[in-house]
């Protein structure tokens, strides 16, 4: 008999999962599987590392899941493991620079016709951001984390996360100013 | 977003209010104020059209082999090497619980420390150092004694008595054996060792007549000696070995103290160096010194003052025999002479005495016994070991911090140095490379 998890929170999941529950893990693997390979594609050039990225992510889960306490919401755990994995990316990328110049000058690699001029103009526009203005602004506006999960995941008070979307906004508001 | 100075709320809010993050009160106040507010209004259609915008940023969908991977991964058990947000992470990124556990970066630090010490140690042995070494050999007595040239048998500085010097308190040895058995097991077989040749009789007392200046020798040395009874128990019978006599003997053996001899020696001046030699073989020489004092003036006035003496003896004498002259000047003739007399016995008796001095060398021969005091403790208690172990285990805990401390302050200015010059080239190099590998 499967188990239906839908009415579950993300936590309970995790802590089902904790005590053997391994079909709790796979319902939380349907649900963050797209937006954490979202999460991945928007910071990363190639589709396949985003692909290994997310699967790094989710196995990190699998590995830890003893020791995960519930200290904030599982999205903060999980995006704090993705956050990770992205550092480390570009790290060894060697220049958070080139990071940017790729974001700016390299169309996106996979199906052209889901990224229209304006995404690109998006992408470009993000790409001229500070990089932790840039993170606050994708965590909150394509990974919905709420500011407090966004301070958990980037380890900064709740104040400067708002005060920083808020100019990281304001910033790209002007990049995007002359498009309508 | 220009705003009003004056406006109740600031964009930042009217941000908050549409993420949801404003506190309820202040919410449900600001819902209000929208209602009339153009100003805000167009505050909140600026930022909802942002993130209409923003959505245009799409991804394609993640590949359906990603799911079986996971899954797979989920039923086998595979582990991650992925840090997790409970990892220690600072804000740089660096991973201390990895780092610390990471066996190859502990064997780079290990192998970049043992370099820089190889290259510091190294030139560091080599150096030459200045030799504040204390010479504590005794000092040849030609040196230490200048001879008077020409005028004094000297004491030969023989191959015995330069490696007797330089064996701290061991007994050396004569021709492979052991210098007290030897005389010890001489005497005991008879066989003792050829006696020097004895002095003709008399002549202790005569003097020596033109054999050049009189010298009156002394000597003394300080010996430390392992073998305090053999030693002690050798001295006279060198002493007599060599013609000589002791002149005054002292010993002490006072209870947790080194046993002490004080000899005073007489020996003939001919036999002075081999009695010496012998001596010096009883033990570690300590301190040895050397007197001559000339008496030839002294000797020659004495006999000269004798001479005249016994002149005036003899005129006296006649005088006396005579006696023609009247009793007052007999008795006073008498009283002279006997004057005389007295005093050319004082002056033969300090004769034979110089002479008997020339004749006989007097040496002071120090014996010390080395002595290590042995501590009368008895059997240790438990407890006492116990606490003698922890006050040790303390005291090398300290050692070894201080040792650590004294380490880091003497080389770690040096390993530093050699670290900075050394890995960070090196770690940059490696990122060029696996920049330029990557593409």
């Amino acid at each position: 008999m499967v188990r239906h998890f839908f009415m579950n929170s993300d936590d309970q999941l995790i802590l089902e999962f904790q005590r053997g529950e391994r079909d709790a893990f796979v319902e939380l693997f349907e649900r963050y599987r797209e937006p954490i390979y979202g999460f991945f594609r928007r910071r990363l050039d190639y589709p396949a590392r985003a692909e290994e990225l997310t699967q790094e992510c989710f196995l990190a889960v699998l590995q830890n899941v003893q020791r995960y306490e519930p200290r904030a919401s599982f999205r903060s755990y999980l995006y704090g493991i993705a956050i990770h994995l992205v550092a480390a990316e570009r790290r060894k990328a060697g220049r958070e620079v080139a990071e940017n110049e790729k974001l700016d000058s390299r169309a996106a690699e996979g199906n052209a016709a889901e990224n229209s001029d304006a995404g690109i103009w998006v992408r470009n526009a993000l790409g001229h951001l500070e990089l932790s203005d840039r993170e606050i602004l994708m965590l909150r506006e394509y990974e919905q984390l709420s500011y407090g999960e966004i301070a958990a995941v980037l380890r900064m008070p709740v104040n400067t996360v708002r005060s920083r979307l808020f100019r990281a906004r304001a910033a790209l508001k002007n990049q995007l100013m002359p498009v309508k | 977003m220009e705003r009003n100075a004056q406006h109740a709320f600031d964009a930042e809010e009217v941000m908050a209010y549409l993420d949801g993050e404003l506190e309820a009160r202040r919410a449900a106040a600001l819902a209000a104020h929208l209602v009339s507010c153009s100003e805000c209004q167009e505050v909140v259609q600026g930022f909802c059209a942002l993130s209409e915008r923003m959505l245009s940023f799409e991804v394609e969908r993640p590949s359906a082999g990603m799911y079986d991977t996971v899954l797979a991964a989920l039923d086998s058990g595979k582990s991650s090497s992925v840090s997790t947000p409970h990892d220690v992470v600072d804000r740089k990124g660096w991973k201390w619980r990895e780092f610390v556990f990471h066996r190859r970066a502990w064997a780079i630090v290990g192998a970049v420390i043992v370099v820089a010490m190889l290259v510091i140690g190294i030139p560091h042995e080599f150096k030459t150092r200045p030799d504040l070494s204390v010479d504590r050999s005794v000092v040849s007595l030609e040196k230490a004694v200048p001879a008077a040239r020409g005028r004094l048998p000297l004491f030969q500085q023989s191959d015995e008595y330069n490696s007797s010097l330089n064996k701290n308190g061991n007994a050396a040895t004569r021709s492979g054996t052991n210098v007290y058995q030897s005389a010890a097991e001489d005497d005991e077989n008879g066989t003792a060792a050829p006696p020097p040749p004895p002095l003709p009789a008399g002549e202790e007392l005569k003097a020596p007549e033109n054999v050049g200046p009189m010298i009156v020798q002394t000597a003394s040395l300080n010996i430390l000696a392992t073998n305090y009874d053999e030693a002690s128990a050798a001295i006279e019978k060198l002493a007599a070995a060599h013609g000589g006599y002791v002149e005054k003997l002292d010993a002490k053996a006072q209870t947790g103290n080194a046993r002490e001899l004080s000899a005073s020696l007489r020996i003939p001046t001919k036999q002075l160096d081999g009695f010496l030699a012998d001596v010096r073989k009883l033990g570690h020489v300590e301190e040895e010194n050397r007197s001559n004092e000339e008496v030839s003036n002294q000797y020659v006035d004495l006999q000269a003052r004798l001479k005249s003496a016994r002149a005036t003896e003899q005129r006296l004498i006649e005088l006396l025999a005579t006696r023609t002259g009247k009793l007052q000047d007999v008795l006073e003739a008498e009283r002279e002479l006997a004057r005389i007399r007295g005093e050319i016995e004082s002056m033969q008796g300090q004769s034979a005495l110089l002479v008997h001095r020339v004749n006989y060398a007097t040496v002071q021969v120090d014996l010390n016994e080395e002595y290590r005091q042995v501590l009368g403790s008895g059997p240790v208690s438990t407890r006492t070991r116990v606490r003698n172990s922890l006050v040790e285990g303390f005291a090398n805990l300290e050692e070894g911090a201080v040792a650590l401390v004294v380490f880091v302050f003497a080389y770690g200015p040096s390993l530093l140095f050699w670290l900075a010059i050394l890995l960070v080239p090196g770690w940059l190099a490696w990122r060029r490379f696996v920049v330029r590998a990557r593409g």
